[in-house]
């Protein structure tokens, strides 16, 4: 077939033979195994039974035979020892040979590359599926950042248009207030609004040529809506908007503002309230308080350290209960003194450590000497940031100082 | 005895010997050792009362370069599709090899297996075409070699399939 001599093809025979270890089967039509010889051994087929099914015996062979086409070849078959084999089929008329050529080196070396180059491949496609990912992720974290920073602009928008309006109401606020006067005795005030805006709100006006109120109250919370409410009060009180009610008498005051600020009808809102009326000819004071902290009576100019004298009162919110009623109480002032009259963000003063500043502290300070002419109302709201430890506080610092 | 040859084909490195190994020796290993050839076990099954002898030939794997030799499935009474879920491409390779086999050997029963099913978070293979191959009527089953689910269950399914 090779054309060539007996001796070279003998020679190349014999070669296979060496390095192939050759095993050889033949198997009748009727799938009888009826021959096996060569190095049967060698791929684990050394009890093999003639005359025996060859499928039951040669499970490589299930199925295929008689053969599609001739000759027919298995690649690298794993065989019962381990060794590997290209099995090669031949069919002839009534019978079929089956020559087993050992190919475990080259199988074994072909795996190695094999596996290399799908260990590769593999690393490679799960590379490409994790770009991928990190990919869409970037884009959905560009899209979410996107649109978190059109959501802040928006609340940027309208958190500066709420300030402005903030603003806008403290404007009012502050309008609505009097000016100081000098004549015949002497008023002064601080208010600094809180940076929500309070409830805070005060006056004083003559009543008649004798009698001159004085009153500050104390919206709860903070806001529009209080700053709303204190502000209809402050002014029903200074046009003197409440039917059947004399003025000159501090608790029918507080009672006619309890009946027409009853908090249900407020948005639940309630208010502390002081207000007093001096009578200049007596130099009697006549005061009423709802719930509002005592103003302090101090004696003297301020050169020198007073006594100080908290003008006490009873009396719940308005606004809380409807059936409450309002005393009052007297005293006569006497001078030289000063009236400190304030709301409760004047001295609760929350201190950085998250403690608060005791209402006695607040007292001394009231008492201590300014001498040189300094302000009292200065000193004191110096004092009350300077305990906070910040220039911007937490409630209303609202304070008035009648001298007498 | 019953014999019967049941190939298992698909894409490299989708899981057919360690699906076979689960299921002859009921052991699994992480590593990955590649298949060059054909590896023949043997299991024996119940279908019913019959013993059924299943000669299981683990063949090796597609890839862009080789196809799989379609001729050594001759003779073969059923055959598994294998899928690796985490890669949505082996789909489209079983797919293929179904039509080249079927041109082969023409119809006879067989699964389609997505293994790694226990690889939850990395599912990569679509549900739209889950629902496409449970819509033309083939059989699916989930199937993960490392923690053994569906395999039994699939072989058994298979075998039942070719003897009744």
């Amino acid at each position: 077939m090779l054309d060539l001599p007996a001796r070279i093809s003998e020679w190349l025979l014999l070669l296979v033979k060496s390095q192939r270890t050759v095993a050889h089967l033949l198997v009748n039509n009727e799938l009888l195994l009826i021959k096996a010889g060569g190095e049967l051994e060698y791929y684990g087929l050394d009890d093999l039974k003639h005359e025996h099914s060859a499928y039951d015996q040669l499970p490589f062979l299930e199925g295929l035979l008689p053969l599609r086409e001739t000759p027919f070849l298995l690649h690298s078959i794993g065989m019962p020892s381990g060794r590997v084999a290209d099995i090669h089929i031949f069919a002839e008329e009534d019978h079929t040979w089956v020559v087993l050529l050992d190919v475990t080196t080259e199988h074994d070396d072909a795996r190695k590359i094999q596996q290399k180059a799908y260990d590769m491949t593999l690393l490679s496609q799960r590379e490409a599926r994790l770009i991928a990912r990190l990919e869409a992720a970037h884009k959905e974290l560009t899209l979410a950042h996107r649109d978190l920073a059109e959501s802040r602009d928006a609340l940027e928008r309208a958190h500066n248009r709420l300030l402005q309006e903030l603003r806008d109401a403290e404007r009012y606020v502050l309008a609505i207030l009097p000016t100081p006067i000098a004549d015949p005795f002497a008023i002064d005030w601080r208010f600094v609004p809180s940076t929500e805006l309070g409830g805070d709100s005060f006056g004083y006006h003559w009543i008649d040529s004798e009698h001159f109120a004085l009153y500050l109250l104390d919206v709860c919370g903070h806001g529009v809506g209080a700053a709303l409410l204190s502000v209809t009060v402050v002014n029903t009180l200074r046009s003197g908007a409440l039917m059947n009610t004399d003025f000159r008498v501090p608790e029918a005051v507080l009672g006619s503002l309890n009946q027409a600020f009853q908090m249900e009808r407020q948005h639940n809102l309630y208010f502390t309230i002081w207000y007093g009326v001096y009578n200049r000819p007596t130099g009697r004071l006549r005061y009423a308080s709802a719930g509002h902290p005592p103003p302090i009576l101090v004696t003297g100019t301020g050169e020198q350290r007073g006594e100080s004298k908290p003008l006490a009162g009873r009396g719940i919110p308005v606004g809380l209960m409807q059936t409450v009623v309002y005393d009052s109480q007297e005293c006569t002032l006497t001078g030289p003194a000063r009236l400190f009259l304030f709301s409760d963000g004047a001295f609760e003063i929350m201190r950085p450590d998250g403690s608060t500043m005791e209402f006695e502290a607040f007292e001394e300070v009231l008492t201590r000497a300014t001498p040189g002419g300094a302000s009292e109302l200065d000193t004191l709201l110096h004092f009350a940031r300077e305990v906070h430890g910040s220039e911007s506080l937490d409630d209303d610092f609202s304070i008035i100082k009648m001298t007498i | 005895m019953l014999q019967k040859k049941v190939c298992m084909v698909g894409a490299f490195g989708v899981g057919k010997t360690s699906l076979v190994r689960r299921y002859v020796q009921s052991i699994f290993s992480d590593a990955y050792l590649t298949t060059l050839g054909v590896k023949i076990e043997k299991k024996v099954v119940s279908v019913g009362a019959e013993p059924v002898t299943l000669i299981l030939w683990d063949i090796a794997g597609e890839d862009d370069v080789a196809s799989i030799r379609t001729s050594y499935l001759r003779g073969a009474a059923g055959y598994f599709l294998v899928v690796d879920v985490t890669r949505a491409e082996t789909l489209d390779v079983a797919r293929s090899i179904k039509a080249r086999v079927t041109a082969e050997i023409g119809s006879v029963p067989f699964l389609f297996l997505l293994n790694k099913a226990d690889l939850q978070e990395n599912w990569e293979v679509p549900a739209q075409s889950l629902e496409e191959l449970e819509n033309a009527g083939f059989v699916v089953f989930r199937t993960s070699a490392k923690t053994g689910e569906g395999v039994e269950e699939a072989f058994q399914e298979l075998a039942k399939r070719m003897v009744l």
